[in-house]
C-alpha cells in the first residue's frame, strides 16, 4: 500500500515539523525562565514576577486593555453589525469595505495616526484649541482602548454579521407568534444564536489586544503591558534581560490561552446551524431612527479606517526632511525609492516566500487531517492550536531562545523571519483545507476511482480543483497577514533583514512620519490586491479574512 | 457480463462483526438487491465488492477469479452513489465521458458513446448542464449514465433512489430497470425500500445484522418468507401466535371463537408447539362468517381501505377492503372474517423460523 506510506511519512515529517518549530522554541522560552543570567536553575524569575510592582502593574494592564479592547470592539462591531444586517443602510458594501480597511491597515500606523490628530500637537486638538475647546491628548490607557476598539472590532462586526444574517426568519417569527415582545424575541432567540459568533470574535480581538505592544508602545507614555515588557527586556542595550523576558512571554502565553479555553467553555453548547433559507429581511428604516442607524454605521467606519485615511494623505505630503511642509509632493515615495528599495524587496521575498512554505505544507497537512482520521491526527490538529495563542513578541522571543545557540543556528537570518511567519500562520491553512475537504463527499473521489482511476489520479483530477480556488485565495489572505507581520519580526530582524512593518515602527519613532506613510500606504496597496485577488477566487466572503 | 461468487466473506470494524460469514452467487446479467434495514450491512457489503472497503476473510470472484486483492479501480465496476456524487466542476458530458478519458478511447468514439449514454437516460439535451444546475432526478440520471458508459463488467448502486421524492422515485426506478436491461449488466443494488426491490429486481437477499436471512425472487420471498423477520419486513403482515395440535394425524390450530384449520400438508412434519401465523392483509375478507371481530378503525386510500380490526383473542388484524362501500367502517362495528388458509404462512414462535414444508431447517 504505496499510499499509506505516503501518508505515513507525511505525518511524521508534519510532527517533526511542529517539533523543531514550535515545540523546541516553545520549550527553549520555558526552560530559560528557569534559568538566572548565571545558568543556575532557579524559580527567581517568577518569584520576581510575582514581586516586583512593575510586573503587576504590566500584568494588571494587559487585562485592562484587553478587556477594554474586548469590550470596544464588541460595542462597535456589535451596533455595526446589527444595523448592516437588519436595516437598509444605504452603501452597505462601502462599510464592509471601511471595515475591511481597518482589519488590514499596516499595524502601528492606527496608535500614529491619531497621535497626529489628537497628540499633544494634534491637528484636530490644535484647532480645537483654537476655537477655545480644550481637550486632553490622547495618550495614555484611555487612547490605546480608542485605538484598540477601532482596529479590533470588525473582527466582531463580519463574524456577528455573518451569524446574524443566517438566522432564520422563521424563528424570530415563531416566537412572535408565541407572544413574545420584540425586546424579548431578540433576548431570548437572536442573541443565543449570534452569541458563538460574538465571543469568537470578542476572542479574536481580546488576544490581539493582549498580544499588541506597538500601540501601548507609542500610546502609552509609561502605560506598560506584559508585551512591552518583554520587548523592552529582551532588546535593551544596557542589561538586557533574556530569562526575565522568557518568564513574562511564558505568562502571556497562559493568559491567551486561559481565554482561548474560557471562549471554548463559554459557546460550547451553543453550536447552531444556519439556514440557507428564510433569510432575515432588512427593515428599512424612517426619519431619525434611520438617520441614526446611518450616523452610528458610517461614524464607527470611518473612524475605524481614519488612520488610513490619514497616512495616505500624508504620505502625500510636501516635507523638508522630517518635517511636513504646506502643499503635496511626491517626495516620501522618492525616498523609498532610493533609500528604502531593500526594505520593500525584504517584505515582498519574505512574504512570498512564507506563503508559498504555507499553501504548500499547509494543503498537504490539510488533507492529512481531513482524510486520515485516527487518534495522531486529532493531536496533530490539537498541536496546530497551540501557534493560534502565541503572541508574535513571544514566537519572536521564542526563536532566538531556540536557534541563537545550539545545533540550528538560524539568528540574524531571512531564514529565521520566514520561518516565524511560517508557523504562525500554518494552522489557518491547514484548518481551512481541512473543513473544505471535509466538505466534499469522499464518494465523489470514489465514483472517479470505479470509473478506473487510482485513488492520487482521482485525488488530483477530482478534489484538487475542488479546493484550488479556496488554497489561493487562503494564500492570498496568508500573504496580507505576512506582509503586516511586525511583532515577531521586530524581535528577529538585523539591519540586512529589516521588513516594512519594522521601517515604520523605527521611523515613527524617528518621528519621520511622512516616509512611514509613504510606506504604509504600499503596504495598503499590497494587501489590497491580495484580497482583491482572495475575493475574486472565493466570491465576497468577509469572515476569511479574519 | 459477470458472475459474481462472495464465498464466506466476513467484515469487521474496531472488533465489531458487520458482514458474518456470507456466502452468495449472483447469475450473469441479473439484477440483484440486497434490501434491509439500515446498519444490516448491505451497503459494506457492496462497498466490498466495489473494492472501497477491506476483506477481512473469504472472497469474491468475478467469473471465477478472485478479485480479493484487485483495487476498485482496475474491478471496471460502475456505481451509483446515494448522492449522485457527481463532479461538480464538469458538465453533464463531462461527467459521463470522465470514466472513458482513462480508457485511451478514440476521442469521436468517447463523443459517440456520451451522446447515446445520455440519450438512454433522456439527458441529451442538458449535457451541457452542471451538476448545480440539475435537479436531483436529472443528477441520478446522468450518474446512472456515467456508471453505463464505460461498459463495466458490474453496477453497482447505493440507494440511488433515496433522496428522490417519492413520484421520482417510481420514475426513475423504471429507467433504471431498462437501463440494466438493454444492457444486460450484472447489477447489484442497495435499498432499504422493499417495495423499490420488489419492483426492479430479479433476486433479492433480505440481509439483518450482517446475516443473509433469504435470497430469492420477489414472490418467493413474499410468499415464503424464510422466517419471521422476512414476514415483516417484506410487505405488511399480521402475527397471531397460536398452538399448533397433532390431533389423529392432523395439525392443527385454532385461530379462535372455533375456527379451526387443518395445516397438515403446508407445515413440516415435526413442528409442532407455539407457533406463529403470519397472514397477509390480502388474506383476509371481510365475511358473513368467520373470525369475530370489532373494528377499531379505518383508512381510506383511494382504491381501497386498510381496516384495522381486534380480535376476540385481543390481537389486531388489518385488512385490505377493496369494495367499493359508501359508508366507511364505524369503530366497534362488528365484523366477521375470512381467512384464505392458502396464503397463511407459519413461524416457530420461539426461533422465528419458517416451519413450512420444505422450508430449509
Amino acid at each position: 500500500m504505496p499510499r499509506l506510506n505516503f501518508w505515513t511519512v507525511v505525518m511524521i515529517l508534519t510532527w517533526l515539523m511542529l517539533f523543531v518549530l514550535l515545540f523546541i522554541p516553545v520549550g527553549s522560552v520555558l526552560t530559560a525562565s528557569f534559568y538566572d543570567q548565571q545558568g543556575n536553575v532557579t524559580i527567581a524569575n517568577y518569584l520576581k514576577f510575582l514581586s516586583e510592582p512593575r510586573f503587576h502593574q504590566a500584568f494588571f494592564n494587559t487585562l485592562v486593555v484587553g478587556f477594554g479592547g474586548l469590550f470596544g470592539a464588541l460595542l462597535l462591531g456589535s451596533i455595526m453589525a446589527f444595523c448592516v444586517s437588519r436595516f437598509v443602510i444605504r452603501g452597505g458594501k462601502f462599510v464592509s469595505l471601511l471595515a475591511i480597511l481597518a482589519l488590514v491597515s499596516p499595524p502601528f500606523i492606527g496608535a500614529y495616526s491619531w497621535i497626529v490628530l489628537f497628540g499633544a500637537g494634534g491637528v484636530v486638538r490644535g484647532f480645537l484649541r483654537d476655537m477655545g475647546i480644550n481637550m486632553p491628548p490622547i495618550y495614555g490607557v484611555g487612547g490605546i482602548l480608542i485605538v484598540f476598539s477601532l482596529k479590533f472590532y470588525p473582527y466582531v462586526y463580519l463574524m456577528v454579521s455573518g451569524a446574524l444574517s443566517n438566522v432564520n426568519r422563521s424563528l424570530e417569527e415563531a416566537a412572535e407568534g408565541l407572544g413574545l415582545t420584540p425586546w424579548q424575541r431578540t433576548m431570548k432567540i437572536s442573541f443565543p444564536m449570534v452569541f458563538p459568533a460574538l465571543t469568537a470574535g470578542g476572542l479574536l480581538a481580546l488576544i490581539q489586544a493582549i498580544a499588541d505592544f506597538g500601540t501601548p508602545r507609542l500610546l502609552g507614555r509609561g502605560y506598560n503591558v506584559l508585551a512591552t515588557e518583554a520587548f523592552t527586556l529582551y532588546s535593551a542595550e544596557v542589561g538586557s534581560n533574556m530569562s526575565m523576558a522568557t518568564t513574562i512571554s511564558v505568562v502571556l502565553i497562559l493568559v491567551s490561552m486561559v481565554f482561548v479555553m474560557l471562549q471554548r467553555y463559554v459557546s460550547r453548547r451553543n453550536v447552531y446551524h444556519g439556514n440557507m433559507i428564510n433569510k432575515p429581511i432588512r427593515i428599512q428604516l424612517k426619519g431619525w431612527r434611520n438617520v441614526l442607524a446611518h450616523f452610528a454605521v458610517y461614524f464607527i467606519g470611518l473612524c475605524g479606517a481614519l488612520p488610513v485615511i490619514i497616512s495616505v494623505i500624508y504620505s502625500f505630503r510636501k516635507t523638508s526632511g522630517p518635517v511636513f511642509q504646506d502643499g503635496f509632493a511626491l517626495q516620501s515615495y522618492e525616498r523609498i525609492l532610493f533609500g528604502l528599495g531593500d526594505v520593500v524587496r525584504n517584505s515582498l521575498t519574505f512574504s512570498m516566500a512564507a506563503v508559498a512554505l504555507i499553501v504548500i505544507v499547509g494543503t498537504v497537512v490539510g488533507v492529512l487531517v481531513a482524510r486520515r482520521t485516527n487518534f495522531n491526527t486529532a493531536l496533530l490538529d490539537g498541536a496546530f492550536m497551540v501557534p493560534y495563542v502565541m503572541p508574535g513578541i513571544v514566537i519572536g522571543i521564542a526563536f532566538i531562545a531556540a536557534f541563537n545557540t545550539g545545533p540550528i543556528v538560524l539568528t540574524g537570518t531571512a531564514t529565521i523571519i520566514i520561518l516565524s511567519i511560517f508557523i504562525r500562520r500554518l494552522p489557518y491553512t491547514v484548518r481551512t483545507t481541512a473543513s473544505s475537504l471535509r466538505q466534499i463527499s469522499p464518494s465523489m473521489e470514489e465514483a472517479a476511482i470505479s470509473l478506473g482511476y487510482s485513488p492520487f489520479q482521482a485525488f488530483l483530477r477530482i478534489t484538487v480543483p475542488l479546493i484550488v480556488p479556496g488554497i489561493i485565495a487562503g494564500g492570498m489572505l496568508s500573504f496580507v497577514t505576512a506582509i503586516n507581520e511586525l511583532s515577531s519580526s521586530l524581535v528577529l530582524y538585523v539591519g540586512s533583514t529589516m521588513t516594512m512593518p519594522v521601517r515604520i515602527y523605527l521611523l515613527i519613532l524617528d518621528g519621520d512620519f511622512g516616509v512611514a506613510a509613504a510606506l504604509s500606504t504600499i503596504l495598503l496597496l499590497l494587501s489590497g490586491c491580495a484580497v482583491y485577488i482572495a475575493f475574486r477566487f472565493m466570491g465576497r466572503n468577509e469572515q476569511a479574512l479574519l | 457480463m459477470t458472475r459474481i461468487a462472495l464465498q464466506a466473506l466476513r467484515k469487521e470494524y474496531a472488533g465489531q462483526v458487520a458482514i458474518l460469514d456470507l456466502t452468495l452467487e449472483i447469475a450473469d446479467g441479473e439484477f440483484f438487491t440486497l434490501l434491509g434495514p439500515s446498519g444490516c450491512g448491505k451497503t459494506t457489503l457492496l462497498r466490498m465488492i466495489a473494492g472501497f472497503n477491506s476483506i477481512e476473510a473469504g472472497t469474491i470472484s468475478f467469473d471465477g477469479t478472485v478479485i480479493n486483492d484487485r483495487p476498485a479501480s482496475e474491478r471496471n465496476i460502475g456505481m451509483v452513489f446515494q448522492n449522485y456524487a457527481l463532479f461538480p466542476q464538469m458538465t453533464a458530458a463531462k461527467n459521463v465521458g470522465f470514466g472513458l478519458q482513462t480508457r485511451k478511447i478514440a476521442r469521436a468514439e468517447a463523443e459517440r458513446r456520451v451522446a447515446e449514454a445520455l440519450e438512454s437516460v433522456r439527458m441529451g439535451h442538458l449535457k451541457d448542464r452542471l451538476p448545480g444546475q440539475m435537479s436531483g432526478g436529472q443528477q441520478q440520471r446522468v450518474a446512472l449514465a456515467r456508471a453505463l458508459v464505460i461498459q463495466p463488467a458490474l453496477l453497482l448502486m447505493d440507494e440511488p433512489l433515496s433522496n428522490l421524492d417519492a413520484k421520482l422515485r417510481v420514475e426513475m426506478r423504471d429507467t433504471i430497470r431498462q437501463a440494466q436491461r438493454d444492457a444486460g449488466i450484472t447489477t447489484v443494488y442497495v435499498t432499504h425500500d422493499q417495495e423499490e426491490a420488489m419492483a426492479v429486481s430479479d433476486r433479492i437477499a433480505v440481509m439483518n445484522l450482517g446475516v443473509v436471512q433469504q435470497v430469492g425472487t420477489p414472490a418467493e420471498i413474499y410468499r415464503r418468507p424464510a422466517n419471521r423477520f422476512v414476514a415483516e419486513f417484506i410487505g405488511k403482515t399480521n402475527l397471531l401466535e397460536r398452538d399448533l395440535v397433532r390431533q389423529d394425524g392432523r395439525a392443527l390450530i385454532d385461530l379462535g371463537n372455533g375456527q379451526i384449520i387443518d395445516v397438515t400438508d403446508m407445515i413440516n412434519p415435526s413442528a409442532s408447539g407455539r407457533v406463529q401465523v403470519s397472514v397477509r392483509p390480502e388474506a383476509v375478507k371481510a365475511a358473513s362468517t368467520g373470525l369475530a371481530a370489532e373494528v377499531v378503525d379505518e383508512t381510506f386510500l383511494g382504491s381501497h381501505s386498510q381496516v384495522r380490526a381486534q380480535l376476540v383473542s385481543g390481537d389486531i388484524v388489518e385488512f385490505l377492503e377493496f369494495s367499493q362501500r359508501s359508508v366507511l367502517w364505524q369503530r366497534g362495528e362488528k365484523v366477521f372474517l375470512h381467512v384464505d388458509t392458502n396464503l397463511l404462512t407459519f413461524f416457530d414462535a420461539a426461533s422465528g423460523m419458517s416451519i413450512m414444508a420444505g422450508a430449509a431447517v
